[in-house]
């Protein structure tokens, strides 16, 4: 690897960065995109012109050094290139999620003051038209798709095609401007400010160095050996910090080509096509995969399930200790190859996961089925322990040395402490500067020293790992004092393929109970399956034979936890499946799909209310808001479950 | 093709249209036009004569009497597919696609006009045909892009939800680049989401592409949302004609259709 | 208890004394179910693109292979003889869409049906009355000669007639599946009414089926026609091709091809170790019993496309 190290000074900067791998990489690919059908592809030398165009064109628009400059809309290439295009001016890019809001944004746009918008098209120009009057101090929009655009004549709106066209004069004029602006650039400059989706309160905007995320990015490539024959496809929020590092930084650190899937439903098929050597997903996404390779194996035939079950009981025995270089059997070896050859490539071809050398998931824990499902396959799928105020690792789960229920070790030059309370604290090159105007918040989370609090609670373990319970503020205790953590409850009922969500209660109570959210595509496909028509989701949740489902899962779950002696006391004793999906529209879940307890504490008082009384039943009314804005009201009659609990005997009997 | 428009404006003129099955008169003495560029909609309760009409223009039936006149040529009877090569696209109110075949091999049919390579070149599968292919394919790719359809382009259209469904029949109607569009109830048995996508691409199409869409619907606020003018039919018969408030404050049609409970 | 041995012990145990002569069995069956296929594949297009059972398909083998050999005695050469009775087939098509087709739209397929009954002894007529009724030799140039090879005898000739067919098969499908003529005709095959909406004309398309059909026809008549001789037996063969038909579903291409392959190794197979238990000539009925067998257990076919109501 040549120079790879940012703080040369040649380096330091995503600008200079571009120019060096337009010189060193010139003709090899940076991105692809896929339109009409077919993969485009730009070089490196084709995208630092572009760049280039971009950021004369911004500046003829009049963008200056430290303007903060909005970025919005699925993944695409253009809106990558805006990003270091605003970074050559000196001017701070902010990715905002492309599902947000007109609401959302202007707290954003508002609170970043934002003077410019780099966005996709139509949809995200018209949410800024809507709160425009809201956000005085946003001058121009710079949209990338013209299409639905054509009677749009505001003179603040730009096309991103023109805007390049100016650049190009722009630049004819000026020769020098391009390169002396680049030249300024340092790596303790701010190069981009992210918004924390916040599980509680407003988001925070995360304020990053080139040196954050550059040193960071580069450490990673060389732990995982990433070279500029890497494949990934960029199709994660770009507003996610992860994004930035995994499409965007560790792309510019080591060469690699970026892809941007055609649309964000076609995902699955250009995975396929692309073929990823590095991936990055959360949870969800892998379990979403599964499900749909189970949900087709059962529709198969009977002589192919048995073979598909067959050899994935092989891999389950011998599929993680040959991938992870243990010694294994002759035989076992020899079947896992007759199964590779049957069953696992294939599978892993259809999942587009077949060249995957890296995988990593983080976010959320991953259930331990679904996990070592993917690593007998003999996919090297890792966990990490991120956050944005680390500019993404803080550690990693290293080759060979992979539980399922730890996080890894520290990432380099990372370090890592746990307080007395049991809290996780980091140290890293990739730290943040700050919050943007909240000194309060940024002293709250970084010690005078330089020490990050991340509201986890965890501890290392005697390998040196690092494993994570729940947030630290989050684990409450019952009654009794029984510890209560619910994210480990809510994830462990997760695991299951027909549960979707989970949400428990037992915090200054006098037992555990939940709110159950079952999966529509699953359990719909059971119930097909048993030729049990139901009418939606609604419907479906509130049938008994769906509740003798979920309470075998239920049951199953209090079993694990009768095991174990601080856990047994939060067993589930009362449930219900709630009569809708918990749902981002309704403020119920943050964008990144994580819980919001308090808006649904209030929402579903009554429903809790009941879960605590002997009720069985509990008529409710709530209202949904649809993708349009428009909202809508349901009524169900709930029923409320009791789930068999053991006792602490289970442990000696089992 | 030979141009004799008397008016310029006016893309298809229907006069005097009966059509009658045995005994029953499915339309009686209909005339109305359609111009240029416009969104019309025929609308009416079931039975009204609504997809007869619709099935006169394109050449499905042929009226007894009366006769029309698309882009200045006047004909009493018309073949379906002569129709498709003036410049008649549809489709129709039960879905009528290739259902065995991907959602992209149901567009690139919807350009078999277009093609102009004979069945021997295409057969050896050489030279000018391959290239045909390729622009062809283009064009449903654009269509595609259009109608956001890209996730189900090797999906057999027969295992797609009904939404989707009617979204590829549309795309196969718009392959054929056609002058005027005839979409027989686009939006029946659409929930409101789906049923204000549909309206969002009709009126996508009709400004971005310029196309003259004659639509047939009963749910009337769609119908007076989005068309310019209205014509109605009632047991068939016309009713009114003009622009959905003139229509929506003509007496008869108070009566005889907003009055009346419909589906 | 004799013959419970020769049905179920003896064969199993001469398969096992001999497996060279076994797989010798399963390649001759392999080299005619190929021929099978071919005729099959006739009927399979015509009735995925209009709907109708065409019960002339045999009588166009015939007529195909006769008017063939009728030039060649006229002293046309080979090739030349080939081309014009690909015409005449063509031509076939063209009468056949324009005096009986055009005239049937829209009648229900039992009509349709009839009408190629009518059809059948049209062609049959003519023919003999064209070219006479004799057992007439076909020979283009393909050699008949038989060798050996690893221990197992063959003949060129059914070697030969297995890669035409297969040439032709494969042509077809591909044809079919890659071209706008091909795509058109699955359109039609698909839902008429709709193909007419987006301006594919019905009659072209009716033509260019009946013609390819014509020259599956010919094609195969002159495989089996030099196999077999020109006789008016050849429009028995096009009722080999029902029970390949039912094995694979009407509407299958690759089921043609499967079921004539399946036919034709099972007939073999069991001719040779099962025949002596039932006194011999088992070939004759053997594809229709396995036919009623599939249409008891799996009436749509081993492909035919499963009848899936959505509600």
């Amino acid at each position: 690897m040549t120079g790879l190290m940012p703080s040369s000074g040649l380096r330091d900067t995503f600008p200079k960065l571009l120019l060096d791998n337009a010189r060193l990489r010139a003709d090899k690919p940076a991105n692809r995109e896929k339109d009409y059908g077919i993969w485009l592809t730009w070089s490196w030398s084709q995208i630092a012109e572009e760049i280039r165009a971009l950021a004369c064109g911004l500046k003829d628009l009049g963008v200056e050094p430290g303007d903060k400059v909005c970025v919005c809309g699925d993944n695409r290439p253009h809106l990558y290139w805006a990003l270091t295009a605003v970074q050559s001016l000196g001017g701070v890019p902010v990715p905002v999620y492309q599902d947000s809001v007109a609401e959302e944004m202007q707290y954003i746009y508002d609170h970043a003051e934002a003077k410019y918008a780099i966005v996709e098209n139509q949809e995200q120009v018209d949410k800024l038209l809507e709160i425009k009057h809201q956000i005085p101090n946003l001058k121009s929009i710079v949209y990338n798709d013209s299409r639905g655009m054509r009677h749009y004549d505001q003179g603040f709106l730009h096309l991103y095609a023109d805007v390049q066209d100016r650049g190009r004069a722009y630049d004819a004029a000026y020769p020098d401007f391009f390169l002396s602006a680049v030249d300024q650039g340092q790596g303790s400059d701010t190069c981009a400010m992210l918004y924390t989706s916040g599980t509680t309160g407003r988001p925070k905007g995360v304020m990053l160095s080139f040196d954050n995320l550059l040193i960071t990015a580069n450490n990673g490539c060389i732990r995982e050996g990433l070279s500029e024959d890497e494949e990934t496809l960029a199709y994660l929020p770009m507003a996610w910090i992860g994004d930035n590092i995994f499409s965007h930084a560790q792309a510019y650190c080591a060469g690699y080509c970026v892809s941007c899937p055609e649309s964000s439903d076609t995902v699955i098929e250009d995975l396929r096509e692309i073929g990823p050597t590095y991936f990055f997903a959360p949870p969800r996404i892998y379990e979403s995969l599964l499900t749909t390779v189970m949900i087709r194996i059962e529709d198969a035939a009977k002589s192919k399930q048995r073979m598909f079950h067959y050899f994935m009981g092989v891999a389950k025995r011998v599929g993680m200790d040959i991938l992870d270089g243990n010694p294994v059997a002759f035989g076992d070896r020899l079947l896992y190859g007759i199964g590779n050859i049957l069953v696992y490539s294939p599978l892993k071809n259809v999942l587009g996961l077949s060249r995957v050398r890296v995988g990593y998931t983080a976010g959320e824990a991953i259930g331990p089925d679904i996990f070592i499902f993917y690593r007998s396959l003999g996919l090297n799928l890792k966990q990490l322990y991120a956050s944005t105020e680390a500019s993404v690792f803080i550690t990693i789960q290293p080759d060979g040395q992979v539980n399922p229920e730890s996080a890894g070790t520290p990432a380099i030059d990372v370090d890592v402490k746990i307080t007395d309370n049991g809290e996780v604290l980091f140290k890293s090159p990739g730290v943040f500067q700050a919050y943007f105007k909240d000194e309060q918040a940024t002293r709250e989370t970084k010690t005078a020293d330089g020490w990050v609090r991340t509201g986890d609670a965890g501890y290392m373990d005697g390998q040196g790992h690092l494993r994570i319970i729940d947030r630290s503020k989050d684990v409450g205790k019952l009654r009794d004092g029984t510890l209560f953590a619910p994210k480990f409850l809510e994830n462990k009922l997760k695991f299951f393929p027909h549960i979707k969500e989970a949400v428990t209660f037992g915090h200054d109570r006098d037992y555990v109970s939940a709110f159950i959210n079952i999966d529509l595509e699953s359990v719909g496909n059971w119930a097909e399956r048993r030729n049990i028509a139901y009418s939606g989701y609604t419907d479906l949740a509130g049938q008994d034979a769906v509740y003798d489902l979920i309470q075998t899962c239920v049951e199953q779950v209090n079993g694990d936890l009768a095991a174990d002696e601080k856990l047994s006391g939060s067993q589930i004793k009362r449930y219900l499946i709630l009569h809708k999906e918990l749902d981002a529209d309704d403020g119920e879940l943050t964008r990144t799909r994580k819980l919001r307890r308090q808006p649904i504490a209030e929402r579903y008082a009554e429903l809790i209310d009941a879960l605590y009384s002997g009720k069985t039943h509990c008529p409710v009314e709530a209202q949904v808001t649809y993708e349009d804005g428009r909202t809508d009201t349901i009524n169900a009659d709930v029923q409320i479950r009791d789930a068999m609990t053991h006792g602490a005997s289970v442990r000696a009997a089992e | 093709m030979s141009e004799q428009n008397r008016s310029p404006d006016i893309l298809l003129n229907v006069e005097g249209i009966s059509l009658s099955f045995g005994g029953v008169k499915a339309l009686n003495n209909i005339s109305f036009d359609v111009r240029k560029g416009e969104i019309r909609a025929i609308i009416g309760p079931n039975g009204a004569g609504k997809s007869s009409m619709l099935n006169c223009i394109n050449g499905f039936y042929h009226p007894q009497e009366g006769q029309i006149t698309f882009k200045g040529e006047t004909r009493k009877q018309m073949q379906p597919h002569k129709a498709a090569e003036q410049g008649i696209a549809r489709t129709f109110q039960n879905i009528a696609l290739f259902k065995g075949m991907s959602t992209l091999d149901n567009i690139m049919t919807g350009r078999n006009l277009k093609m102009k390579t004979n069945f021997l070149w295409q057969a050896l599968h050489l030279g000018p045909a391959r290239r045909e292919e390729m622009q062809h394919r283009e064009a449903a790719e654009r269509v595609i892009d259009f109608l956001e359809i890209e996730q189900i382009r090797k999906t057999p259209v027969g295992r797609l939800p009904y939404g989707l469904q009617k979204r590829v029949e549309l795309g196969r109607a718009l392959a054929a680049e056609p002058d005027l569009l005839l979409l027989d109830e686009p939006m029946a048995g659409m929930n409101h989401e789906e049923k204000e996508d549909m309206c969002r691409y009709i009126l996508d199409v009709n400004d971005q592409l310029g196309t003259t869409i004659v639509l047939i619907e009963h749910d009337m606020s769609v119908v007076m949302d989005i068309s310019d003018r209205v014509v109605v039919l009632d047991y068939g018969k016309l009713l009114a004609d003009g622009t959905p408030d003139v229509v929506r404050a003509n007496q008869d049609v108070i009566n005889a259709y907003l009055g009346v409970t419909h589906e | 208890m004799e013959f419970m041995e020769n049905v179920f012990v003896l064969p199993f145990l001469d398969i096992a004394d001999s497996p060279v002569f076994f797989l010798e069995v399963i390649i001759s069956g392999l080299l005619s179910g190929v021929m099978y296929s071919l005729v099959a594949l006739g009927f399979v297009l015509i009735f995925k693109a209009s709907g109708v059972f065409n019960f002339a398909q045999g009588a166009m083998v015939l007529f195909a292979a006769l008017t063939l050999v009728g030039l060649m005695e006229q002293g046309v050469p080979v090739v030349i003889a080939i081309l014009l009775t690909a015409l005449l087939m063509v031509v076939l098509a063209i009468l056949i869409e324009h005096m009986m087709l055009r005239h049937l739209v829209n009648q229900e397929g039992i009509i349709l049906f009839m009408a190629t009954i009518g059809l059948n002894f049209i062609l049959e007529g003519v023919g003999q009355i064209a070219w006479g009724s004799d057992v007439k030799k076909l020979d283009i140039g393909i050699p008949d000669q038989s060798f050996e090879y690893a221990g197992m005898l063959f003949n060129t000739l059914d070697l030969s007639a297995a890669l035409i067919a297969a040439i032709m098969v494969t042509t077809l499908a591909l044809f079919f599946q890659y071209t706008g003529t091909g795509r058109a005709l699955r359109a039609v095959a698909d839902d008429h009414q709709a193909a007419l909406s987006v301006g594919i004309p019905l009659k072209s398309i009716w033509i260019i089926v009946w013609s390819v059909a014509g020259l599956v026809a010919l094609v195969a008549g002159i495989l089996w026609g030099t196999k077999v001789g020109v006789q008016f037996s050849l429009v028995l063969i096009a009722l080999k091709a029902l029970p390949v038909l039912i094995l694979g579903g009407f509407t299958s291409v690759p089921g043609a091809i499967i079921g004539g392959l399946i036919i034709g190794v099972g007939e073999k197979v069991v001719e040779v170790y099962w025949g002596p238990a039932f006194g011999g000539a088992i070939e004759g009925w053997f594809a229709y019993m396995l036919a009623l067998a599939f249409l008891m257990f799996r009436p749509q076919g081993l492909f035919g496309e499963k009848i899936i109501e959505r509600v």
